[in-house]
């Protein structure tokens, strides 16, 4: 495996990953289902690669408004469809992306089903970049989580009614994670765009919103290093399984239906790899080496 | 001052009636009952009373304010929060989580400031949140259980756990939906005494609905009977024991059965 | 005049279509609570079936459409047998069932392509004659015909069978209260293998109708988005809601085509899908609930 082959998947991975993250928050830590997310993405590679092409903008302003525009569109939904319960909500998403690609299907200005093409990827979507991007998304996430507004989501996920009668505002949480789920797949969909160099309708169908949900689902839901172990291997182990190209998404079918009734809280089960074990260890070792010199 | 009014509350399901007419008043620092058979229609008080449910009929005040088309969150925030009969805790998190959440009206600082939590008043409002939560759990004698899953507490401790979590938000109304469910006469004896504790403290009001009638007689200072829907006697506990109609509730018509069996 | 109602036929031939599939997603629906996204896959085994005993075994056109049916059904009540009901058992929440239902989709897509079988478009051998029979001005395609007739007949012996047997009266029974009938003495069990085992025969006939109308590849499941659409728009988990939201979905479809452009048909759709559930989610027929506390 060359260099090259392998920093290609890591920044498909580091595509990914954004998405799963924000993802994960909506999935794993909020309990709402999406199956429209790669209409997100759609928005966000649209958005950002008419801005560099078009308006001739710097890489990172227009993954921004990439960013912005999947959570402006998010916010239009979640106002519309966030009172719906469980299936009818997991629907209205699935209709949401369908209906997202469709129209870009239709918008000549956007290419139509040829798509855009002649994407600046010259010092755009480069390894580092993608590295640095995602190592800020993680941070936020993990410090939104672990504040009072993280916690009102986990309380949704756990108990509706009863995070409602302690003065939850439902609809506002859930609207929350929408949105930032979904100004982080309009990020990653900005990446992706100008990794590839051009963009079509077809690449967000379905299956890509459901690829997704299957990578937060097998890395555990409501464990953010999960999603992260998760996005890297289900990159990976497709492209290691290249050569039995067709059987791949056999093994991975089955693989899904494995975990769900073999070991349905995924990867990490809602734990999380902390530093924390690791300093104390250190920690320790130092405090014994000091113990040591003092006698 | 009455804290909580309801005035010619009626819900109808469809045909049927729930809660047939009825009209109580709560003073500020009472220890209110709520009692009656099996689908008598005490539960659904309650869902009224926190916008679970809409009200088909009438008014409900609370502290002279009409609640109307508020939200249950809504609710909550004025300062009426409530346990549930069938226990609904976030299961999966521990004790001391189910608690802290709950606490989160105690802070104001936005999502940007969780994210620079270094600096501005994060840091400081979830030591205030710590520091809350330790006093409720302790207070409840959940301390040494704080880090055990919710799910996998004993349920009497459930129960407990569940008051805790509503006393997080201060409220100024507590209504307790059969908290002694499940509990041993010892442990509902701690809980009498428990309550009444907490209201001391938080300058609280109680609500309670009970089938356990040595707690219901020993803590309340009023009680309202309720039998299919409509409202039966209100009275003090020894009004309420002595009230023909309400034994006929409980007990059923004696002379009228054997009646009927012949 | 006669442009619309040829519109009006091909509406309902179509739609006829997609209420074999949406009634089999929408008896899922209503007993399990859950959308069976694994629904597509049984349809496409169908559609194969059907091909291959026409092609190679050279059987006779009815025994052909039997054994589709027989053999989706088949899988149908394998798949929950296997992927649900460990699910079941555990009380496991919806979101496991969907994920596991797309598993099962992906894992059936991806076998038939990976098979000897191979991704290629296949056409069915020619069974009837192309052409029309006239009706004054308005043409009637023979297969749109069959389609009509055996989806209406087929629908008709569900009916039947949910509304005037023993085992119909344990189904509406489920789907009223899965702990109440339990206490009844219903079998849960058999009511889950019995709407499996139903829905799949339909879905093979309907697989197999796809695959005459049009042609047979590994992604034809996909079409079963349209029944989810159907299903909602005649609200989730009623037997008639599906029906007539099929019925609906298939004029709406033929009369943008008409109307419009075919370019626009899915997109209408979708659009469509999106406005029941935002003015009207419980669609048609669809039962409402109130949250117990």
């Amino acid at each position: 495996m060359s260099w090259d082959y392998v920093s290609g998947i890591l920044i498909l991975s580091g595509i990914n990953l954004m998405t799963v993250l924000g993802l994960s928050l909506l999935t794993g830590f909020t309990g709402m289902f999406s199956f429209g997310h790669a209409g997100f993405m759609a928005i966000g590679a649209y958005a950002a690669a008419t801005m560099t092409m078009k308006f001739g903008m710097p890489f990172f302003a227009a993954l921004l408004i990439g960013g912005i525009a999947s959570m402006i569109v998010s916010l239009l939904i979640g106002k519309l469809t966030l009172n719906l319960k469980g299936d009818y909500f997991c629907i209205a998403t699935l209709g949401f992306g369908e209906a997202t690609r469709l129209i870009l299907d239709n918008v000549q200005y956007f290419g139509g089903a040829r798509g855009l093409s002649s994407i600046p990827t010259v010092g755009t979507t480069t390894l580092p970049n993608v590295i640095i991007i995602n190592i800020v998304a993680v941070f936020v996430l993990v410090c939104i989580i672990k504040s009072r507004h993280g916690r009102n989501m986990v309380a949704i996920r756990e108990e509706e009614l009863a995070a409602q009668t302690i003065g939850i505002d439902v609809f506002k949480y859930k609207m929350i994670a929408l949105a930032i789920s979904a100004l982080y797949a309009g990020i990653s969909g900005g990446m992706m765009a100008h990794y590839l160099g051009y963009i079509q309708p077809v690449m967000f169908k379905l299956v890509k919103s459901t690829e997704l949900t299957i990578i937060v689902i097998f890395g555990g839901l409501g464990s953010v290093s999960g999603s992260v172990i998760g996005t890297i291997l289900l990159t990976f182990l497709p492209e290691i399984l290249r050569s039995f190209y067709n059987w791949r998404l056999v093994i991975y079918g089955a693989a899904v239906i494995l975990i769900m009734i073999t070991r349905p809280q995924g990867l990490m089960g809602g734990k999380e790899i902390s530093l924390k074990p690791v300093i104390r260890f250190i920690k320790g070792r130092t405090d014994k080496a000091k113990e040591e010199v003092k006698s | 001052m009455s804290v909580l009014s309801l005035k010619n509350v009626t819900k109808r399901f469809g045909g049927l009636t729930a809660v047939d007419n009825v009209s109580f008043d709560i003073e500020q620092g009472e220890i209110f009952g709520l009692i009656g058979p099996n689908g008598a229609g005490k539960t659904t008080i309650f869902n009224l009373i926190t916008s679970i449910y809409s009200i088909t009929e009438g008014q409900v005040y609370f502290c002279d304010q009409k609640l109307e088309r508020l939200k249950p969150f809504e609710i909550a925030n004025m300062g009426i929060t409530r346990t549930f009969q069938n226990i609904r805790l976030f299961k999966k998190l521990t004790a001391y989580d189910n608690v802290l959440t709950a606490c989160h009206k105690s802070a104001d600082y936005s999502i940007f400031s969780s994210i620079i939590r270094w600096f501005g008043k994060f840091k400081i409002q979830e030591k205030n949140l710590n520091k809350k939560t330790d006093e409720l759990l302790k207070l409840m004698g959940l301390w040494e259980y704080r880090d055990i899953v919710a799910s996998n507490l004993p349920y009497g401790l459930q129960r407990k756990l569940e008051i805790a979590r509503a006393l997080a938000l201060d409220p100024k109304l507590l209504l307790l939906d059969e908290p002694a469910a499940g509990m041993n006469p010892e442990e509902t004896m701690q809980l009498m005494e428990l309550i009444r504790e907490i209201r001391e403290k938080f300058d609280l009001t109680v609500l309670i609905i009970e089938h356990h009638m040595d707690l219901i007689m020993g803590v309340c200072d009023r009680i309202f009977v309720l039998n299919f829907g409509i409202p039966l006697a209100l009275g003090t506990p020894k009004e309420i024991q002595e009230d023909k109609k309400v034994i006929e509730a409980y007990l059923g018509k004696e002379e009228k059965n054997y009646a009927e069996c012949q | 005049m006669s442009a619309f109602l040829q519109q009006v036929v091909n509406g309902l031939s179509i739609g006829s279509v997609y209420a074999l599939m949406a009634v089999g997603y929408s008896l899922v629906y209503s007993i399990m609570n859950f959308s069976n996204f694994a629904h597509g896959g049984v349809i496409m085994i169908g559609a194969y079936i059907g091909y291959f005993c026409l092609t190679f075994l050279k059987v006779p056109f009815f025994a052909a459409f039997i054994l589709s049916a027989l053999g989706s059904g088949l899988l149908a009540v394998t798949m929950e047998r296997i992927v649900y009901r460990p699910l079941r058992k555990r009380n496991a929440p919806f979101l496991y069932f969907i994920i596991s239902a797309m598993g099962a989709s992906i894992f059936l897509e991806n076998l038939v392509i990976a098979s000897p079988i191979g991704p290629t478009f296949r056409s069915y051998p020619p069974i009837f004659s192309t052409e029309p029979i006239m009706l004054g001005n308005i043409a009637l395609g023979r297969i749109d015909l069959l389609m009509f007739i055996i989806s209406a007949l087929s629908l008709m012996a569900l009916v039947y069978i949910i509304e005037k047997t023993k085992i119909g009266l344990s189904i509406r029974a489920t789907s009223y209260s899965i702990k109440g009938s339990t206490l009844m003495g219903v079998n849960v069990d058999v009511v889950i293998f019995i709407i499996f085992a139903l829905g799949g025969l339909l879905a093979g006939l309907a697989g197999m109708f796809f695959g005459m109308k049009y042609t047979v590849y590994p992604q034809i499941g996909n079409i079963t988005t349209k029944s989810f659409v159907a299903a909602v728009f005649g609200g989730l988990g009623s037997l008639p809601g599906a029906v007539i939201g099929s019925v609906l979905l298939g004029l709406i479809e033929t009369m943008t085509s008409g109307i419009l452009s075919s370019q626009y048909r899915d997109l209408i759709v979708f659009v469509l899908l999106i406005g029941v559930l935002v003015f009207k989610p419980t669609g048609l027929m669809g039962k409402s609930t109130e949250d117990k506390a």
